[in-house]
């Protein structure tokens, strides 16, 4: 028995220098001046103030939190009615749903972003309908709207399908004994459909958040040139001007507030997971 | 709350949804059949983009990338996930819960920081990013997702099965493979397919870990996406096409193994067997069909390999293959945006043979000790180039480079929405000219957009007094704030062939191409003067083969390597025959105004490289973007 414990050294190894050491140097980066080689370097803060001081990058982080936060309102909005649908339909159809919501998935997230462009560009489809409806001359592509759109298209399964599991997994009885207790079918959703899915919602808000937080090429392909998140700035940072300790300084500031947000979720999530254990008993 | 008939919403919700997730997919695959080049009009059936992909080996190589690299890290990262998801399930407490937070790393942490951390790893460490680079990344991403779908199957596990077994007399050897194995089996699977569309699918890693000319077709799209380019679609098709096959694949061979299990045929590994068997025909009916084959016979350069580091779309259609062919060597290509991004490869130690940098790019890393000087007796072309791009004061002598492309920087108008006479009273200023407002593309290119503006000011483009810089930096702020500027790279060439707006600052060579394509496109130099610029063949001090990068560069300069790769291109020769022919009477760009530089104004002037206002040009550049961003 125990000798199979040993099947995981190689891994261990393998995990300390492929999964722990790259985080190790983006931490180092991100608080050091480059010398002429990586012996010679001087420890600095000075990345951080940068960042922090500066309005405009600022700028950039808030746009980023906050088209994500639009994107994940928006998920929620439309995923929770599909995902309640689904879990109303029949096992058989049911399954068919899961299966056609889950094939796009499976294909590029680029080649399918990329496909949005022809429909959302003057004389592409969307685009021929939306002008249709509201006349006068409008674009689509290369906007705000288009980058949300691109968000939203990419992350609306995670919550759909996150949703759908956890309303799945709740049991039609407590709904029976709702609705035999005297609750009108608002209150049998609202008292107890609603919060029984509620860690379904929030995994959900999860996966379409952090995603959406740190996208670099949906706001690339869609927003154009002019449309920088914290993403773009990062890749900006290492592809085109070389300020690695900064980009670094960047990514440790997008990945703490990321741990920041997945602590909060988790207490959330735990709480509510204590909630269900009392209504079960 | 039970089944109450028809939901007549959620049904609507329901198609709409549907729709939505599959609309643009299938807009792909109906336009990677068009028979045009449109991305919006059906104008036929036809099967053209499809052998444009077979033909082009960018796209080739990039789905050989792709898919060898899937197959090669989906073997490697189930088997070490699933041997070390046992080891780990019979490790001590401790061990296991760092591992699970170690794991936990590049699922939780935001993908592009993974990514440049696998690129930091690489660089640090001084290895050559390429092939390689990118498979290990690959393995490191896939193994914790196979390890995450291994483990709870083990869980489940009684865990004295193996023990029993050893008792029976199993080696512990056998007792893994013959017990433990076939228990998890499913778990297995299941990590494998995660692993292998993880890795098909990936980009952002890709993106930072690979190198060297390295690339999958998520990258290719990536760096394609600006021009439209149906083979795209006819590529992301036939990705799907896979996806799917291997899906169906993965779902139908259980049920059939399932049925043979009932002829009692096959006793063991009745699932493995055939899915291995069958995606291993695949993979290598795939990889034999897209590896690039090559002759025998004897040549000068046979089995050596010409590292080539260009701008997008900069060469012609067979230059590459037809050295290749007469040389034996392989062709290596990568291709950069812009100066600055090429500078940080060269200047991070990146080795290549041949570089195609501009002008002030070029003296930059003379100064800076990155080119070696070229060896004047293996060059051959020489004399055939135009005397405007010799001796240029980038490089007096042309001791370090050989002039490819050269041309001048302008502005596209329609000429049905501009007015001529605006353009010649307001030159660059018309982009100030609210006239115009919402119906200019500005060109993402921090040196030219800050020459736009001092020309429009009066002043020299290469000025050090940072007043005009500044000035032509509020010139800069006051066209994005009021005039409601599209800033773009070469996605101006399709949009402004098809008249998308009124006035773009462009590339000559771009302009050549617009003009070609729209007859309503006109080409104009302000009188105040513009950039004229020039590209040219350099060869790094650490290349690794300078014979091969002068054979190269005589290739390029010789007739038929500039023709094709000019008239391909649109882009003006520095051979000045080519030149000759092609703007001449029947050549491609007769009576295209942009393709002949103007070489008669004595405002015009080539970019010289000083490091104080280059930093301040980023910086301000960048500010500006920002402001534009801020605007909309």
């Amino acid at each position: 028995m125990k000798r199979f414990s040993q099947l995981a050294i190689p891994y261990l190894v393998w995990a300390a220098v492929m999964l722990v050491l790259p985080m190790a140097l983006i931490a180092f980066y991100s608080v050091t001046e480059p010398g002429n080689s990586i012996f010679s370097f001087s420890v600095t803060l000075d990345h951080y103030v940068t960042f922090f001081t500066d309005p405009d990058f600022l700028k950039i982080l808030w746009r980023s939190l906050w088209i994500a936060v639009k994107t994940t309102v928006i998920c929620l909005l439309l995923g929770y009615p599909v995902a309640y649908f689904i879990s109303r339909c029949g096992e058989r159809l049911q399954s068919r749903l899961i299966l056609c919501i889950t094939i796009p998935m499976w294909i590029n997230m680029l080649v399918r972003t990329y496909a949005w462009i022809g429909l959302l560009t003057e004389g592409g489809l969307i685009q021929r309908i939306v002008s249709f409806f509201l006349p006068g001359e409008r674009e689509l592509l290369y906007t705000e709207g288009a980058v949300l759109l691109g968000m939203v298209y990419n992350f609306l399964p995670f919550m759909i399908l996150q949703i759908n599991t956890s309303l799945c997994k709740m049991d039609g009885a407590l709904l029976e004994a709702g609705s035999d207790l005297g609750a009108n079918p608002a209150q049998a959703f609202f008292r107890v459909t609603l919060p029984l899915s509620l860690p379904g919602v929030v995994n959900g808000i999860t996966l379409v958040f952090l995603p959406a937080v740190s996208s670099f090429f949906i706001p690339k392909l869609l927003g154009g040139g002019q449309y920088f998140l914290i993403g773009n700035l990062i890749e900006n940072q290492f592809i085109t001007v070389g300020e690695w300790n900064f980009g670094s300084a960047v990514s440790m500031v997008m990945a703490f507030i990321m741990m920041l947000l997945m602590a909060v979720v988790r207490r959330l999530e735990s709480r509510n997971q204590g909630g269900e254990g009392e209504k079960n008993y | 709350m039970k089944k109450k008939g028809k939901r007549p919403v959620g049904k609507v919700l329901m198609v709409f949804t549907i729709a939505f997730f599959y609309l643009p997919i299938l807009y792909m695959i109906v336009f990677s059949f068009n028979e045009g080049r449109s991305l919006t009009g059906f104008t036929g059936f036809s099967l053209r983009w499809y052998k444009r992909m077979l033909e082009s080996r960018t796209m080739m190589e990039a789905l050989y990338t792709t898919f060898s690299v899937a197959l090669i890290a989906t073997f490697v990262s189930t088997v070490v996930g699933t041997v070390s998801a046992i080891g780990l399930s019979k490790s001590r407490k401790v061990i296991r819960s760092i591992m699970e937070q170690v794991d936990n790393l590049p699922m939780m942490n935001p993908e592009i920081v993974t990514a440049i951390g696998f690129m930091l790893l690489f660089i640090t460490f001084r290895v050559d990013k390429g092939y390689l680079t990118m498979l290990l990344a690959h393995i490191a991403f896939c193994i914790p997702y196979v390890i995450l779908s291994v483990m709870p199957k083990i869980r489940s596990l009684d865990p004295n099965i193996a023990d029993a077994a050893m008792d029976l007399g199993a080696t512990p050897l056998q007792a893994m493979t013959k017990v433990i194995i076939p228990q998890i089996m499913p778990g297995i699977v299941a990590g494998a397919l995660i692993a292998f569309t993880m890795s098909v699918d990936d980009f952002i890693i890709s993106y930072f870990a690979a190198g060297g000319g390295v690339k999958n077709l998520s990258m290719v799209v990536y760096t394609m996406s600006k021009r439209i380019n149906p083979s795209i679609n006819a590529a992301s098709t036939l990705m799907v096409v896979i996806i799917t096959a291997v899906l169906i694949l993965v779902n139908v061979i259980p049920i059939l193994a399932a049925k043979r299990k009932a002829k009692d045929e096959m006793k063991k590994r009745r699932i493995f067997v055939p899915a291995a068997a069958v995606l291993a025909a695949a993979a290598a009916a795939l990889v034999l069909f897209l590896r690039p084959g090559g002759s025998g016979k004897a040549r000068p350069f046979e089995g050596q390999t010409l590292h080539f580091y260009t701008w997008g779309e900069y060469t012609g259609e067979n230059i590459i293959g037809n050295f290749e062919e007469e040389t034996g060597a392989k062709v290596v290509m990568e291709t950069f945006d812009s100066n600055e991004q090429m500078y940080i490869k060269v200047a991070n130690g990146e080795s290549f043979d041949i570089l195609v940098p501009s002008d002030y790019m070029i003296q930059r890393l003379i100064q800076e000790g990155y080119l070696q000087k070229l060896d004047r007796s293996a060059l051959s072309g020489l004399d055939n180039l135009t005397d405007s791009v010799k001796n240029l004061p980038y490089d007096p002598e042309n001791e370090y480079s050989v002039p490819y492309f050269w041309g001048t920087v302008g502005i596209v108008y329609d000429r049905t929405k501009v007015d001529m006479e605006d353009l010649e009273r307001e030159g660059f200023n018309i982009f100030l000219d609210e006239k115009y407002r919402g119906d200019i593309y500005l060109y993402d290119s921090e040196r030219d957009s800050f020459m736009m503006a001092l020309k429009a000011l009066g002043y020299s483009m290469n000025t050090e007094d940072e007043k005009e810089i500044q000035e032509a930096y509020d010139w800069l702020v006051r066209c994005v704030q009021t005039m409601d500027p599209e800033i773009v790279t070469d996605e101006i060439i399709d949009n402004m062939a098809q008249g998308r707006k009124a006035l773009g600052l462009i590339y000559s060579g771009d302009a050549t191409y617009v003009m070609s394509e729209n007859e309503n496109m006109g080409y104009y130099l302000p009188q105040t003067g513009t950039n004229l610029w020039s590209d040219a063949m350099v060869i790094p001090a650490n290349a690794e083969n300078p014979e091969l990068a002068h054979a190269f560069i005589n290739y390029a300069c010789e007739y038929d390597g500039a023709y094709d790769n000019s008239s391909f291109v649109g882009y003006t020769s520095a051979n000045e025959e080519v030149m000759e022919v092609l703007s001449g009477e029947g050549g491609d760009f007769e009576g295209i105004s942009a393709y002949l530089p103007r070489t008669d104004n004595d405002k015009d002037e080539v970019f010289e490289y000083n490091e104080n206002t280059r930093k301040l040009i980023s910086n301000l550049w960048s500010r500006v973007k920002i402001a534009a961003s801020n605007a909309k």
